[in-house]
């Protein structure tokens, strides 16, 4: 479980935080919702400490994450796993050494050892045979699930998802989003899903956070989101006329 | 005066960052060996090829301004070695690996943040700067004296070659020259100069590449900054550095 708690975050004059508190399940995907600059990634990159926070608390489990020495975060960060928007997969390493690379820097295992485990988490990807090819030989949402592998790689306790689905077609993004939700409750991680993207959010949303300029509006599960009384909300989620016109005639 | 400032800050918590206690020395050693590869022996074809004409022109000139009948001929032999080890060698190494792979660290470092591989890097628990800094550094630092070295010695190649396939200076007495009167503490001092170029080249790089914010545009410029910064640096360093050694 990560707790929030107050989160404030300024860039110069901007508040892109605002008094954000958040409980984030184990075992569940969290998915947080919002426009673009709504302050999703700021929040993400907030929780695993790559941006600092100007106040608040951020709580792993029993551990206060804002109060620990560089050395605590860097043993901590172990236990993340994080797939980026741009997937962030090393250009110069092939699917199987980036997915063996932390392996590399925190176990002593032997190589064989390690190459199990990678064929284990490729397959787990549907990324199988393909441990030879360099991240540009990949298409987008084969990178995103070899980057999903790597985070997997060393049984994470955390993991952090920033827009998974973003610039995939329908039916890949759907495959992605299984994945995520059957990892986590495979291994009963508490898991962060940043998407603006309704479909994913409808899918994979155990409990789903809406933020509107930069503080929490909403908060509920899948089923809630289709049914809310919310203005922000509603007009997020039925932005498109499309849209519109189901909710009116459902209504 | 504020943003210098800043920049000074940052560049030395970045060389903090940089120096701290490696995750695992196995594979930073197995890096090391790698950015040796990559930035040693690959400036060998290079460095061989400056160091070659530069030797052969220095030899040219030394004879053409010291065309004296009161001065012995293996004279030209001495000036050019001496001007290779004290000056040539080591400043045109840097000059040289400063455009070559500072520029290549800080694209790289810049194209790895700007795609995110180094928050990447962050999340995962590892220290980014020193992985991807330090294994450079001890490649640099150790690797820049051996092509100063080598610079040295193709350098006078250079001359030997014009004294072979022209008249006007008399093998022999080249070849006496080169070896009259040699201060083994002249080469050591060249080296020394070396080894710091490379700390400046790689560090100066591997910051203004770490720092890198947007996206390819501002990759390039923080490329070409290196170059220029590392270059004026590495001339900074030689006056300080001779004056500090040659006193």
């Amino acid at each position: 479980m990560i707790e929030l708690k107050n989160i404030y975050k300024k860039f110069g004059d901007q508040w892109v935080l605002n008094d954000l508190s958040v409980t984030l399940e184990k075992g569940k995907c969290n998915v947080i919702i919002g426009s673009s600059g709504s302050g999703k990634t700021v929040l993400m990159k907030t929780i695993v400490g790559l941006t600092p926070i100007d106040n608040g608390e951020i709580w792993y489990e029993n551990k206060n994450f804002t109060l620990l020495g560089e050395q605590e975060k860097q043993e901590l960060r172990k236990q993340m796993g994080m797939l980026f928007q741009g997937a962030a997969l090393f250009d110069s390493l092939t699917v199987e050494e980036n997915v063996m690379f932390p392996l590399n820097m925190f176990t002593n295992d032997s190589y064989k050892s390690k190459r199990k485990r990678v064929d284990f988490c490729l397959e787990r990807v549907g990324l199988s045979r393909k441990n030879t090819l360099l991240p540009a030989e990949l298409s987008g949402g084969m990178r995103k699930r070899a980057a999903i592998a790597r985070a997997i790689a060393l049984e994470p306790r955390y993991l952090f998802c920033d827009e998974p689905n973003s610039g995939l077609d329908p039916k890949t993004a759907i495959r992605i989003d299984n994945l995520i939700s059957d990892i986590t409750k495979e291994y009963n991680i508490t898991t962060l899903v940043n998407s603006h993207d309704m479909n994913s959010v409808l899918e994979i949303g155990d409990k789903v956070i809406y933020i509107y300029n930069g503080c929490k509006c909403w908060e509920g599960t899948k089923e809630d989101v289709l049914h809310t009384d919310n203005e922000a909300l509603n007009n997020f989620v039925f932005a498109t006329t499309m849209a519109q016109q189901i909710k009116n005639f459902r209504g | 005066m504020s943003k210098t400032l800043s920049s000074i800050g940052n560049y030395l918590l970045l060389l903090k960052k940089v120096f701290s206690r490696p995750e695992k020395l196995s594979i930073y050693y197995r890096q090391t060996i790698r950015e040796m590869e990559i930035h040693g022996l690959g400036s060998i074809g290079i460095i061989s090829i400056i160091s070659l004409f530069v030797g052969a022109a220095i030899t040219i000139q030394t004879n053409f301004n010291i065309e004296n009948p009161w001065l012995p001929r293996y004279i030209v032999g001495v000036t050019v070695r001496d001007s290779l080890l004290l000056e040539f060698s080591s400043t045109m190494v840097g000059l040289v690996i400063a455009g070559k792979s500072g520029s290549s660290i800080a694209s790289e470092i810049g194209m790895m943040r700007v795609t995110e591989q180094i928050d990447a890097l962050e999340v995962m628990g590892i220290n980014s700067a020193a992985f991807l800094i330090l294994p450079k550094l001890v490649a640099m630092v150790i690797f820049l004296p051996v092509l100063c070295a080598l610079s040295v010695a193709v350098g006078l190649i250079g001359g030997y070659l014009v004294c072979l396939t022209g008249n006007n200076i008399p093998v022999a007495d080249y070849i006496y020259g080169i070896q009259y009167v040699f201060y083994p503490y002249y080469l050591s001092y060249a080296m020394v100069k070396a080894a710091f170029y490379g700390f400046i080249i790689t560090t100066i790089a591997g910051y203004f590449g770490y720092h890198v914010e947007g996206g390819a545009v501002q990759v390039g410029r923080s490329s070409t900054r290196a170059v220029v910064m590392s270059s004026i640096f590495i001339l900074f360093a030689n006056l300080v550095l001779t004056n500090i050694i040659l006193h």
